[in-house]
C-alpha cells in the first residue's frame, strides 16, 4: 500500500516537526521562570554552607565565572543557540556537563519506569478484564474498588507502607538504594500499582464497549469459542485506547518519578532536577526540564504512531 | 605538681595505657560499617577544595588526613603536620611536616605537596567556594625545606587552623592527572581509607588502605584502620533514616531526625549520641531599620516574653541544646552573662510595649496590641512582627503562642534559601533566621561588624555602633584563643544589651548506632567524627 505508507511517513514527519515549537516554548518558559525566581545563584552557592562572609569582589568574580553578569537576553540567546545543537551547558554546582549528569542517572529512572510499567500492565489488564467479563458482579465491584484504591493512593504513602511491611517487618527488600534487582522491587511496585488502578478502569470500560459490538455477537453466533472471541477479537480492539493510556503513564513515570525516587532514596533524573531547583542551578534545571519534556514528547510520539498504525483513521487526519 | 601527685598521675596513666591495651586486644579487623546519611547533605562534588559543604570535608577526612585536626576535646592536634607556629601578629605560619608519609598512589608527602594543595585552593580556576576564604588572603606559600612550609599574609590571619583542619591534603600527582573536573571522583590522599566509588544520590564506598601509617594523632594504634569498608548511604526519606539502624540496614545513622530520638535514647539495644555544633545556634536577627523593631523596647519585650526552655520541652522533649546568646552555649566563647540579661518576665514585656506606645486593645478586640502614637506607624495598627525561617518552623509557632500572651502577633513563615537572601538584600524583614557554625568567634565579626552590611555580607540588622565594630574587628588580629574569647564575650554583651537578636535553641547532631559499633569518635563539633579507631564487634 504505497499511498498508505507515504501518508504514514508524512504523518510521522509532521508530528516530529510539531515538537520543535513545543520544545522551544518549554525552554523559554523554564528560562524565564528560573530567572524570575528570587535569589542569586552565585550568592546561594557561597552561602550554601550557611557560613563564611562573602566579599563583593568574590561574588562578582563568581558571577563572571558563571556567566551571570551578561544581560539576560544574551544569556537567553546563548542558551537557545547551545540547546539547539544539543549542548545543555555545564551544571553550576556539579561543574560537569549537564548531559553527562543526566546520562548518569537516566538509566536508573528508565529501569524504574520500565519495571513499573510492566507491573502496571501485568496487574491492570487482567483486573480490568475480569471486571468486564463479570460486569456488575461481586468480582467486578471488588476489582474496581481495588483499582480505585490504587489510583487514588498517594505514591508517597504507598511507598512508605511497602517499606514498612516488606523491608522493616519482613526484611525481604532493602528500604533504600540502587544496588541490584532487589532494590528495584519496592519502588517499581509503588509506581506500578498506582498506574495499574487507572489501567484496570480503562480496560474494563473499553472491554465492555467492545463486547457489545456486532462483530463480537457475530463471533459468538458463528460458533467461535468464548476464549477466541475474547482474546482475538475483544481484547485486541479494546486495547487501542489502553495503549495510549499506557504510553502516557510511561511518560509520566519517566518524567515524574521524583517522589518515588526520594522515598526510596534512588538516584534518578527526578531527584537531580529537584536538587538543582533548590540550588538554583540554572543550566541543570533547564537541561533536565528540556530533556524530560523531550522524553515525554518522544514517548507520546511513539504512542501516536502506534495508534495511527493500529487505527488508520488517525493518520488521514479525519 | 608535687612529687607524690606526679607519681600518682604516672600510675594512673600507666593503668590507662594498660586498659587501652586490654581493649585493643578485643578489637577485630574487618567488616563493613554502613552509615545512613540525610540525602539532603549529599555533596555536589567530593573535592573539598571546591565544594563548600561540611559533609564533603567530613568524607574527605576518611581519604585524606589534613595537616591538623580539631580533636574531640576541642584542641588542635597533629595529623600530617607534627607542629606549627605563628608569629605574634598572625602574619606568618610555619608548619613542620611528618616524615615518611606517602600518598595512596605512592607519591611522597612533603612541603612541595602541601604548597601544591594551598596553591590549588587559591587558584581562581579552582573557584573554591569556601576553602579559599577559610585559608585567607595568603600572599605566598614557601617551601622552607623538604618538611617545612611557611604561609605569609599581608594582614593577620589568626583563624587559619579552623580552615586547615578541614582542608584535605591531596596527592599532587593524582590531582594533576585527573584535573579539576574529575578529581572529585578519583580522590587520592594519605588517609585511612581509599575512595572506591560514588554512586550519586545513593552511596559512597571507602575501602581500608592497607599501607596507612596511622599518621593522625587521633589514632591510638599503629598501622591501618580496623574497618575493611565504610559505606555512606544517602537516605531521602526521614522515616527511613529514622528506622534503618533499628531494622539492621545500617549500623549508624548520622543526623537522626529529632522525632526519632526517643526510639534510641536510653535504649539498651542502641547507642545514642547527641553533639551540638558551636556557632550561633538557631538565631534570628532583628532588622532595626523599620518599626516595630526599630524601637529597642519592643525588641527587649520579645526577649522577655520568649521561653525557649518551655519550647524545647514542648517540641523536642528537651533534647535540643540551649542557645542563650549570640554564640550558643556549646561555643567555647559563650558569655555566661547571656541568660541573665532578659529573664522570662511577661509583665516586664507588657510594660515595655506599653511604654513604647503599643497599647492593649479595647475589650472584645482580641489580644493583639495596637499603636497609639508610635513614630512612623499609623494609630490603630496592630503589633505584627514577621518571623522568617529556613527550617524549624515549629519553633516559630511555639514562640507565636508565647508572644501572643503579651500582645504581639508573630507571623511565622518558612521560606527557601533564595527567598531568605532576597528579603535580606531588600532589607525587608523583622526577625530573620541567620545561622553560622564555627567554634571560632570570628563569626561574630561576620554578623555584627557594620562594615559587612553590604550585598553578599552577613551583617543584616542595620545596627551601627563604633564600639561593637572595634570590638569584633579585634577578632581578626588577636591570635591567643583565650584573649579572643574575652573579646567575643565583650561583643556578646553589647549585642544583648541592644537586643539585636533572638536566641532560640541549638540543634545538635544525633547519632544512633547499634551496640556493635565501637570506637567511633564524635568530634568537638557534632558534624564531625573519626573512624581511625572504629571497629565492629562480631
Amino acid at each position: 500500500m504505497p499511498a498508505s505508507s507515504a501518508s504514514m511517513t508524512r504523518y510521522i514527519l509532521g508530528r516530529i516537526l510539531q515538537l520543535v515549537p513545543v520544545l522551544w516554548l518549554i525552554s523559554t518558559i523554564i528560562f524565564v521562570v528560573m530567572h524570575m525566581l528570587p535569589g542569586d545563584p552565585a550568592e546561594l552557592m557561597l552561602a550554601g554552607a550557611e557560613g563564611g562572609a562573602i566579599t563583593p569582589e568574590r561574588l562578582a568574580e563568581l558571577k563572571r565565572e558563571m556567566g551571570l553578569d551578561d544581560p539576560l537576553l544574551v544569556q537567553y540567546m546563548r542558551f537557545l543557540a547551545n540547546a539547539a545543537i544539543g549542548d545543555l551547558g555545564s551544571s553550576v554546582r556539579f561543574r560537569l556537563p549537564v548531559s553527562e549528569l543526566i546520562a548518569d542517572r537516566f538509566g536508573s529512572t528508565l529501569a524504574l519506569s520500565l519495571c513499573g510499567l510492566a507491573i502496571s500492565v501485568a496487574v491492570g489488564v487482567p483486573l480490568g478484564m475480569i471486571a468486564a467479563m463479570r460486569q456488575n458482579s461481586a468480582a467486578d465491584a471488588f476489582t474496581m474498588a481495588l483499582s480505585y484504591v490504587g489510583a487514588s493512593m498517594p505514591v508517597y504513602w504507598l511507598g512508605l507502607l511497602l517499606i514498612l511491611f516488606f523491608s522493616f517487618n519482613l526484611g525481604w527488600f532493602p528500604p533504600a538504594g540502587a544496588d541490584d534487582w532487589r532494590s528495584l522491587v519496592l519502588p517499581s511496585t509503588t509506581i506500578g500499582l498506582v498506574a495499574a488502578g487507572l489501567i484496570a478502569r480503562l480496560v474494563r470500560s473499553s472491554m465492555i464497549e467492545v463486547l457489545r459490538e456486532d462483530y463480537i455477537r457475530t463471533g459468538h453466533a458463528k460458533g467461535l469459542s468464548a476464549a477466541t472471541v475474547l482474546w482475538r477479537h475483544g481484547l485486541k480492539n479494546a486495547m487501542i485506547p489502553v495503549i495510549t493510556m499506557i504510553g502516557l503513564q510511561f511518560g509520566g513515570m519517566l518524567a515524574g518519578a521524583v517522589v518515588t525516587e526520594t522515598v526510596f532514596s534512588r538516584p534518578g533524573v527526578g531527584r537531580l532536577v529537584v536538587n538543582a531547583i533548590l540550588a538554583k542551578d540554572y543550566p541543570l534545571v533547564q537541561g533536565c526540564v528540556i530533556f524530560l519534556a523531550f522524553v515525554y514528547l518522544a514517548v507520546n510520539l511513539v504512542v501516536d504512531i502506534a495508534y495511527a498504525w493500529l487505527d488508520p483513521r488517525i493518520r488521514y487526519g479525519r | 605538681m608535687t612529687r607524690m601527685t606526679k607519681f600518682g598521675a604516672g600510675l594512673l596513666a600507666g593503668a590507662a595505657m594498660w586498659m587501652a591495651a586490654g581493649v585493643a586486644s578485643a578489637q577485630t579487623q574487618g567488616g563493613t560499617l554502613v552509615i545512613a546519611w540525610p540525602a539532603i547533605q549529599e555533596p555536589a562534588s567530593l573535592d573539598g577544595h571546591i565544594d563548600p559543604y561540611q559533609s564533603t570535608w567530613m568524607f574527605n577526612s576518611l581519604v585524606a588526613d589534613p595537616l591538623v585536626i580539631l580533636a574531640p576535646d576541642g584542641t588542635y592536634k597533629p595529623a600530617l603536620a607534627t607542629s606549627w607556629t605563628s608569629t605574634p601578629d598572625g602574619r606568618e605560619w610555619v608548619f613542620k611536616l611528618r616524615s615518611g608519609v606517602k600518598f595512596q598512589d605512592g607519591t611522597a608527602f612533603d612541603a612541595a605537596a602541601v604548597k601544591y594543595n594551598f596553591d590549588r585552593v587559591l587558584d581562581p580556576k579552582t573557584a573554591s567556594a569556601q576553602m579559599r576564604s577559610d585559608v585567607g588572603p595568603i600572599k605566598s606559600v614557601e617551601v622552607v625545606d623538604a618538611l617545612t612550609v611557611k604561609l605569609v599574609y599581608d594582614t593577620p590571619w589568626v583563624t587559619l587552623l579552623d580552615g586547615v583542619r578541614r582542608m584535605p591534603i591531596w596527592s599532587p600527582t593524582a590531582a594533576e592527572k585527573h584535573g579539576l573536573a574529575n578529581f572529585g571522583r578519583n580522590l587520592v590522599g594519605a588517609g585511612p581509607f581509599l575512595f572506591a566509588e560514588w554512586v550519586q544520590n545513593d552511596r559512597i564506598v571507602f575501602k581500608r588502605w592497607a599501607d596507612y601509617g596511622g599518621w593522625n594523632s587521633i589514632q591510638t594504634h599503629q598501622g591501618p584502620a580496623y574497618l575493611d569498608q565504610v559505606t555512606i548511604r544517602f537516605i531521602g526519606e526521614a522515616a527511613v533514616l529514622g528506622s534503618v539502624v533499628k531494622t539492621g540496614n545500617a549500623q549508624v545513622t548520622f543526623g537522626l531526625p529529632a522525632r526519632f530520638v526517643d526510639e534510641y535514647k536510653g535504649k539498651p539495644n542502641f547507642q545514642f549520641v547527641a553533639k551540638d555544633q558551636s556557632g550561633t545556634g538557631l538565631q534570628h536577627v532583628m532588622n532595626i531599620r523599620i518599626p516595630p523593631l526599630s524601637d529597642i523596647r519592643v525588641r527587649r519585650a520579645i526577649l522577655h516574653a520568649a521561653d525557649m526552655k518551655a519550647a524545647n520541652e514542648l517540641l523536642y522533649d528537651g533534647v535540643y541544646a540551649p542557645s542563650e546568646g549570640p554564640l550558643n552555649n556549646n561555643h567555647p566563647c559563650f558569655w555566661e552573662g547571656n541568660p541573665k540579661v532578659y529573664p522570662n518576665d511577661l509583665n516586664k514585656a507588657r510594660a515595655l510595649l506599653e511604654e513604647a506606645g503599643w497599647k492593649a486593645p479595647a475589650a472584645g478586640q482580641g489580644q493583639i496590641r495596637v499603636a497609639r502614637g508610635v513614630a512612623g506607624v499609623a494609630d490603630g495598627t496592630p503589633l505584627k512582627v514577621r518571623y522568617a525561617t529556613l527550617h524549624h518552623k515549629e519553633l516559630g509557632e511555639a514562640l507565636q503562642s508565647q508572644l501572643r500572651r503579651v500582645g504581639i502577633d508573630l507571623v511565622v513563615e518558612q521560606v527557601p534559601g533564595p527567598v531568605q537572601l532576597d528579603r535580606v538584600r531588600r532589607r525587608d524583614f523583622d526577625l530573620m533566621f541567620e545561622r553560622q557554625r564555627s567554634p571560632d568567634p570570628l563569626i561574630l565579626d561576620q554578623i555584627w561588624n557594620s562594615k559587612w552590611d553590604q550585598p553578599g555580607g552577613w551583617a543584616w540588622t542595620g545596627f551601627k555602633n563604633d564600639t561593637l565594630d572595634a570590638t569584633v574587628d579585634k577578632l581578626r588580629s588577636i591570635p591567643d584563643p583565650k584573649a579572643r574569647c574575652e573579646v567575643a564575650k565583650e561583643a556578646q554583651k553589647i549585642i544583648m544589651e541592644n537586643a539585636l537578636m533572638l536566641p532560640t535553641l541549638s540543634d545538635p547532631v544525633f547519632f544512633a548506632m547499634t551496640p556493635k559499633v565501637k570506637g567511633l569518635q564524635v568530634g568537638a563539633e557534632g558534624n564531625w567524627f573519626f573512624l581511625n579507631n572504629a571497629w565492629l564487634e562480631r
